[in-house]
């Protein structure tokens, strides 16, 4: 093992590790909002639009992520939309996760029963209010396993971005591959930061698991 | 309905129900009811499953849709904009919830917000509804808890109360936003017969005070002792509606009412 190789490449491997993140976590707190939306419109908007969210979903989750940063950062010309590799990369995550988000979501609001809100609506409560009050706190708890999954699976789909030049913690790696001709230090290396990644992100969705279960714990 | 009807039929009614009627799809769930609650009186709802006692108390807060006929509180349709046009146009949200506050209901199934505790339950609305600061709401939260004698278990989560005290959360709730009526749909039904006792004396407690109650239960002797005035209910119609002397102390003339007893009867519970 060269260790040597690691003090030369080292700030950019870190700079990859911090293109990653960046496009990781933009991406996917964007997802997340955008899902969000996308299932309030459905559960609560106009008939015609849940049709539209559902030809949509059905796209992005029927077809490859590669393909569709593709379309987006080359075909996007096309249409007067030239984006940044870095600014495709977290647009293409936003679409990508999106879709995903969203079913989580919905299935969240389909745990909460009935009742409840029907309990809410007698007292008079407003429904955004009943969103906020008692479905969002409540419905933390089934999604939050699934949302946490997703976002570690997002970690290294983040991998896929360097097809698309975004200086990203792969493309960086096999930078470094190519010019010194090693391979073993460098893609570990590259693991190392995944791994580190999703052992953040697991260690936090426990911890909110956690925090919104509180209140099943009998005393 | 006219002017002067109103009037005549509204000397002290609270409810006033006319010719209600209720679909869902093709079923006829109540056909042409006609009924009247009056201030502090108890009104029970009894009959056979599925006679249509819930649909009826969820039709009085709207929570289901009447199809045909009139519900008013205190002088004001309920639900609907305006009856005259067709199809009918149900009230703005906001108009609804105005409508609702003063209309309590009670579940069977307690319906409590599992992740907040006794008393957020019961504080909940009167932030977010009755905008009280958050120091006056939880004050009267803990004087409608300590009504329902749980002011020792404010700061539990529902998890860790039994059926009986989850029940008197829900009424606690209900009441602390000082409604003119309050629903019961088979408030009991859900608790083991140890626990039924403490959440119909707290129902008398109620009643006692003059609150106005319509209840849908399958208590006979709740029915028996507290009620004013019992309605049967079967297929969707009402039979009939009378005190309950007269429903549970002689021979009832109809039929359906008389089978309906029996049953009781059999296991000496009337």
């Amino acid at each position: 093992m060269e260790t040597e190789l690691f003090v030369r490449y080292g700030p950019a491997l870190l700079y990859g590790f911090g293109i990653t993140i960046l496009c990781w976590l933009a991406g996917s707190i964007g997802g997340v909002i955008v899902g969000f939306i996308l299932a309030c419109l459905n559960r609560w908007g106009p008939h015609a639009l849940s049709w539209v969210i559902y030809v949509y979903v059905e796209i992005i989750r029927g077809t490859p992520f590669m393909i569709q940063l593709f379309i987006l950062y080359y075909g996007g010309p096309y249409i007067g939309l030239v984006l940044s590799p870095v600014q495709a990369g977290i647009t293409s995550f936003v679409v990508y996760g999106s879709p995903y988000f969203a079913e989580i979501f919905r299935s969240g609001f389909n745990a909460i029963p009935k009742g409840q809100i029907e309990a809410a609506r007698c007292v008079g409560m407003p429904e955004t209010r009943i969103l906020w009050r008692i479905i969002l706190p409540q419905m933390l708890v089934p999604i939050t396993a699934p949302l946490t999954n997703f976002f570690i699976i997002l970690t290294k789909e983040t991998a896929i971005l360097s097809v698309v030049t975004v200086p990203e913690l792969l493309f960086q790696t096999q930078t470094m591959a190519a010019e010194t001709f090693t391979f073993v230090e460098p893609f570990l290396a590259l693991s190392l930061f995944y791994w580190l990644m999703v052992l953040v992100t697991g260690w936090i969705g426990a911890k909110v698991e956690q925090r919104v279960t509180r209140h099943l714990k009998r005393a | 309905m006219s002017k002067e009807q109103m009037t005549t039929t509204a000397d002290d009614a609270i409810i006033t129900v006319r010719n209600l009627s209720k679909y869902f799809d093709d079923f006829e769930a109540l056909r042409d009811i006609t009924l009247d609650v009056k201030r502090s009186e108890v009104l029970c709802l009894i009959g056979p499953s599925g006679s249509g006692k819930s649909t009826l108390l969820r039709c009085l807060n709207f929570l289901e849709q009447y199809d045909g006929g009139e519900v008013h509180l205190d002088g004001e349709l309920i639900g609907w904009q305006d009856i005259s046009h067709n199809p009918r146009k149900p009230l703005s949200g906001e108009a609804l919830r105005k409508q609702r506050q003063h209309i309590g209901m009670v579940f069977q199934h307690f319906h409590l917000w599992p992740h907040m505790s006794a008393l957020d339950n019961v504080a909940e609305a009167l932030t977010s509804v009755k905008k009280l600061s958050k120091k006056k709401a939880k004050e009267a939260a803990m004087a409608a808890l300590t009504k329902v004698h749980l002011e020792d278990k404010a700061e539990n989560y529902p998890a860790n109360l039994s059926g009986g005290q989850q029940q008197r959360v829900a009424i606690a709730r209900a009441i602390a936003m000082e409604p003119q009526v309050m629903l019961f749909d088979e408030p009991t039904s859900a608790l083991d017969p140890e626990l039924v006792g403490e959440v119909l004396s707290v129902m008398k407690d109620l009643a006692a005070e003059g609150m106005t109650m319509v209840v849908v239960t399958h208590e006979m002797g709740f029915a028996a002792h507290v009620a004013d005035r019992v309605a049967f209910l079967d297929s969707g119609r009402l039979v009939t509606c009378v005190p309950p002397e007269e429903m549970f102390g002689r021979e009832p003339d109809d039929a359906r009412v008389r089978s309906f007893l029996q049953t009781y009867r059999e296991r000496n519970v009337v």
